[in-house]
């Protein structure tokens, strides 16, 4: 069994990338079929993007193909193949820029940098790592640690984490190291690395990357196999399941699972081979007290409600001085990011204690290997009953991250001032009540009462082992509650969301506070109407 | 050697294992009385952990309201190579696990499976077979459903033959549904009957009823196809072309202003559906769909409303959706 070889992860990237290829190449059945969908795919993307030359050398390919059909082409169809592959591999593996590289280590705000990128930590001077460490504290670790420390010596884990921001990756990072867990990697979308800010800490984190914009079968399959090769290695892996941020800021309610389904595929595989790696995924919650991009995301949400979404290529993580505005704030703060780690589980949604063992919900122990043998008792890969078991596996997630949600005061006041809103207002849609203008001011008393009684259901809930309260919720006081938001919420968002005044509190922005509401929509905490993803 | 194991020594569960013996598996039936009317070869045992070894392949024909209980049982003696389908009408309720909601919410069979065993490869049968018939070996339909093609496989290998044809869905869900509203639509078929409702107002009355079950079970997340074939609306035309489903029987009864108790009493046997219907008529009114008919059905067994009256109520109903 590996020991997540992390460190060794760039020695091996490029011997990985010719393993990729090989498998991907020996497990295609026509490869003309996979180019041809390739060069039609690519051909189509190219042009609307005005790249003439790669328009030029696809158009080159798919003519190729057309003298490759019979038997005797399979192999030059194959060289084609091998050749795409190796450039997609190589794609997704990325490169070193050393100018990115120069540009974020001289520019990026000293506290920051150390926030994005904790093994930094040594090589600053002392009054940096103060207030490096100062940041770092704020960011708390609970759940099922000592567990995971135990599973991570025994197999892969792949952590599948709620995703709400793009500080989510160095966030997880920094918990992990904070709690002893050795780090991971994670594909990243390709965008993200344009951003030299983001760029510089994602390489460190061992992130690959992912082009989005690449829809055709040879992509997938060679993105697929990277990923199962990293587990199989013993790679710590890290997922968004979600698959891009919440919008809404409410948990997700749905998830595909992805490439996170590889964690599967990489355990049947090394079965096959007799040398079984156990992969367990840990269902994690990243909770912040303050979303970095809250405006942006809500904004989206509410304009593409039932559209497709398109990906954000600017927004406050562009924006050195909102991270900036960011991590003061968030140092003000007690607790304001939580990183939760939930209840490992196999991959077949089953609950595995200490030592890597499988129980179901009864408690009896089960043997994964049985999930996937076929009927003679042989170990298969079977694409269809595959997707199902990773299907459900999602679905127990989604229950995990229910439970693990870190209700904060933000979350708290944002849900009791939503609810005085649509009281005001019964009949409004959604759309009435965040298009609201003119300021409401709701009478302090009726907030602090209000306040009172949805902590009152948090703790029952809390009680059933449904949700997990923050220290600044479960033990402090209506009145504190309201403080620790309004100091959070005014002063980072680009103007203050909810202020006291003599004759009361003035909700001053209805988006930000359903944002902020939303996170406790699903538990039936706050209001529903306004949750999709 | 095909394998197959049923549970359950009702009439249903025998005619399941019957038609397997005559699709050529070898099936072992878990039943706790003997039966003269099972063919020779297939054996009898009171053993589940037996049952369980027998094949990797299980069909449960047990009451919906056995069937945590079995689960429960049989869950010791399985692993993830096992194969569970059901041929079950009927939801079971459980305390909800939505935070969300605090009653009580309708669990599929499946998602009882899924709670009380190690298992996953789910299966249900359903459609517009009849249990006598396919004891007599009478040519039938079935439907099966299931997430995992190669239960379906498993279902199609182990039943069908020269006399039993089987349609697949993925909808597992859809097809737990349509075959549990349909033994409600069933109680409506007899009703109708009893109350002396002309045969075209009849037809009317169960295709709006498929209908608007299909409503109601695309909040659950079913697929509305599977109750415009054969595991919906199929099953229902079986229903009201003969007497012998004890819901229609009972509809009857009700109709003819017999009380709730006495028309069972009669009967001589459980019928879910009664204690479905208001809870299916609850799950409507809570998520915003409107089943005028289901919710009947559910008045006319709590006695509430005379026939005349409910057909009344029905004919004055708000037109929602399409012809």
């Amino acid at each position: 069994m590996s020991r997540a070889p992390i460190f060794h992860f760039n020695e091996q990237r490029q011997e990985l990338v010719q393993a990729v290829v090989d498998r991907v190449i020996a497990e295609t059945r026509d490869p003309v079929l996979l180019l041809n969908d390739a060069a039609f795919h690519e051909i189509r993307r190219l042009e609307l993007a005005g790249d003439q030359d790669a328009v030029t050398r696809w158009r080159k390919v798919a003519r190729m193909l057309g003298g490759l059909v019979n038997d005797g082409g399979r192999g030059r169809a194959l060289e084609l193949l091998r050749e795409q592959a190796l450039e997609l591999a190589h794609d997704i593996n990325g490169n070193f820029d050393r100018r990115v590289h120069y540009f974020a280590s001289r520019f990026l705000p000293a506290g920051m940098s150390v926030f994005l990128r904790p093994g930094i930590i040594a090589e600053r001077n002392p009054l940096e790592i103060l207030k490096g460490e100062a940041l770092a504290e704020r960011i708390v670790s609970s759940g099922k640690i000592a567990q995971i420390r135990r599973l991570a010596e025994l197999g892969t884990v792949v952590y599948v984490p709620t995703h709400l921001s793009n500080l989510d990756s160095p966030v997880f990072a920094y918990a992990l190291q904070a709690s002893g867990l050795p780090p991971v990697t994670y594909g990243a979308g390709k965008n993200l690395f344009t951003n030299p800010l983001l760029s510089f800490f994602m390489r460190n984190l061992g992130a690959y990357r992912i082009d989005r914009r690449l829809k055709f079968e040879l992509y997938k399959q060679v993105l697929k196999t990277y990923s199962s090769m990293l587990i199989e290695r013993g790679f710590h892996s890290l997922f968004f399941p979600g698959g891009t941020r919440s919008r809404s800021g409410g948990v997700e309610r749905k998830l595909k699972l992805g490439l996170a389904g590889t964690g599967l595929e990489a355990y049947i595989r090394t079965t096959q081979q007799g040398k079984s790696q156990r992969v367990f995924f840990v269902p994690a919650t990243i909770n912040y007290m303050l979303t970095l991009e809250a405006e942006t995301l809500i904004d989206d949400w509410l304009q593409e409600q039932g559209r497709a979404r398109y990906i954000i290529e600017d927004d406050e993580s562009t924006r050195v001085d909102r991270l900036t505005s960011l991590a003061r704030k968030l140092v003000q703060m007690e607790e304001s990011c939580a990183v939760r780690f939930g209840q490992p589980l196999d991959p077949f949604g089953n609950e595995v204690d200490d030592d890597g063992r499988s129980y179901d919900r009864r408690g009896r122990e089960v043997d994964p290997r049985s999930y996937i043998v076929d009927r003679d008792g042989k170990v298969t890969i079977d694409h269809s009953r595959d997707a199902q078991y990773t299907r459900e596996l999602g679905e127990v997630v989604m229950e995990h991250y229910l439970k693990d949600t870190v209700a904060m005061p933000t979350h708290v006041v944002a849900t009791a001032a939503f609810a005085l809103l649509r009281k005001r207002m019964p009949n409004a849609d959604l759309f009435a009540l965040v298009r609201r203008r003119d300021e409401s001011v709701v009478p302090w008393r009726d907030l602090i009462d209000e306040i009172e009684r949805t902590q009152r259901r948090l703790l029952d809930l809390e009680g059933r082992d449904a949700i997990t309260l923050s220290s600044a919720v479960r033990g402090a006081t209506a009145t504190e509650v309201l403080g620790d938001a309004e100091r959070a919420l005014n002063g980072y968002h680009s103007h203050a969301i909810l202020r006291s005044r003599e004759q009361g509190v003035a909700l001053l922005d209805p988006k930000v506070l359903l944002y902020y509401q939303n996170r406790l929509a699903a538990h039936g905490v706050a209001w529903h109407g306004g949750i999709a993803r | 050697m095909k394998q197959l194991a049923v549970v359950g020594g009702g009439a249903w569960g025998v005619a399941l294992a019957t038609a397997a013996h005559a699709a050529g598996s070898s099936v072992l039936l878990y039943s706790r009385r003997p039966h003269g009317d099972l063919p020779s070869a297939v054996e009898r045992t009171e053993d589940l952990a037996a049952l369980a070894r027998h094949g990797r392949t299980i069909l449960l024909a047990v009451p919906s309201t056995h069937v945590r209980e079995l689960a429960r049982e049989l869950g010791d003696h399985l692993d993830g190579h096992h194969v569970l389908v059901h041929g079950i009408r009927g939801l079971v309720p459980r305390p909800s696990s939505d935070p969300s909601w605090e009653g009580d919410e309708l669990a599929t069979i499946s998602a009882i499976l899924r709670e009380e065993t190690p298992a996953r490869r789910f299966g249900a049968l359903g459609g517009p077979v009849l249990t006598e018939e396919l004891a007599k070996g009478l040519p039938s339909v079935m439907v099966a459903a299931s997430h995992y093609p190669e239960v379906l496989e498993e279902v199609r290998e182990n039943l069908a033959g020269a006399t039993v044809r089987i349609y697949t869905t993925d909808d597992l869900l859809g097809l737990e549904w349509a075959s549990a509203l349909m033994s409600i639509l069933g109680i409506a078929v007899g009703f109708a009957r009893g109350a002396g409702v002309a045969a075209g107002l009849a037809s009317a009355f169960a295709i709006r009823g498929v209908h608007e079950s299909a409503r109601v079970a695309i909040a659950a997340g079913a697929q509305e196809r599977t109750f415009l074939g054969l595991g919906g609306f199929g099953d229902l035309l079986a229903a009201m072309s003969q007497n012998a489903r004890p819901e229609v029987r009972l509809g009857e009864a009700l109709a003819k202003g017999a009380s709730i108790d006495d028309a069972v009493k009669e009967l001589g046997q459980r019928i879910e559906a009664i204690e479905l219907a208001p809870r299916i008529a609850e799950f409507a009114a809570r998520h915003k769909v409107a089943a005028p008919i289901l919710t009947t059905v559910a008045e006319g067994i709590l006695g509430q409303k005379s026939a005349p009256e409910l057909v009344q109520k029905l004919m004055s109903a708000p037109i929602s959706g399409l012809a």
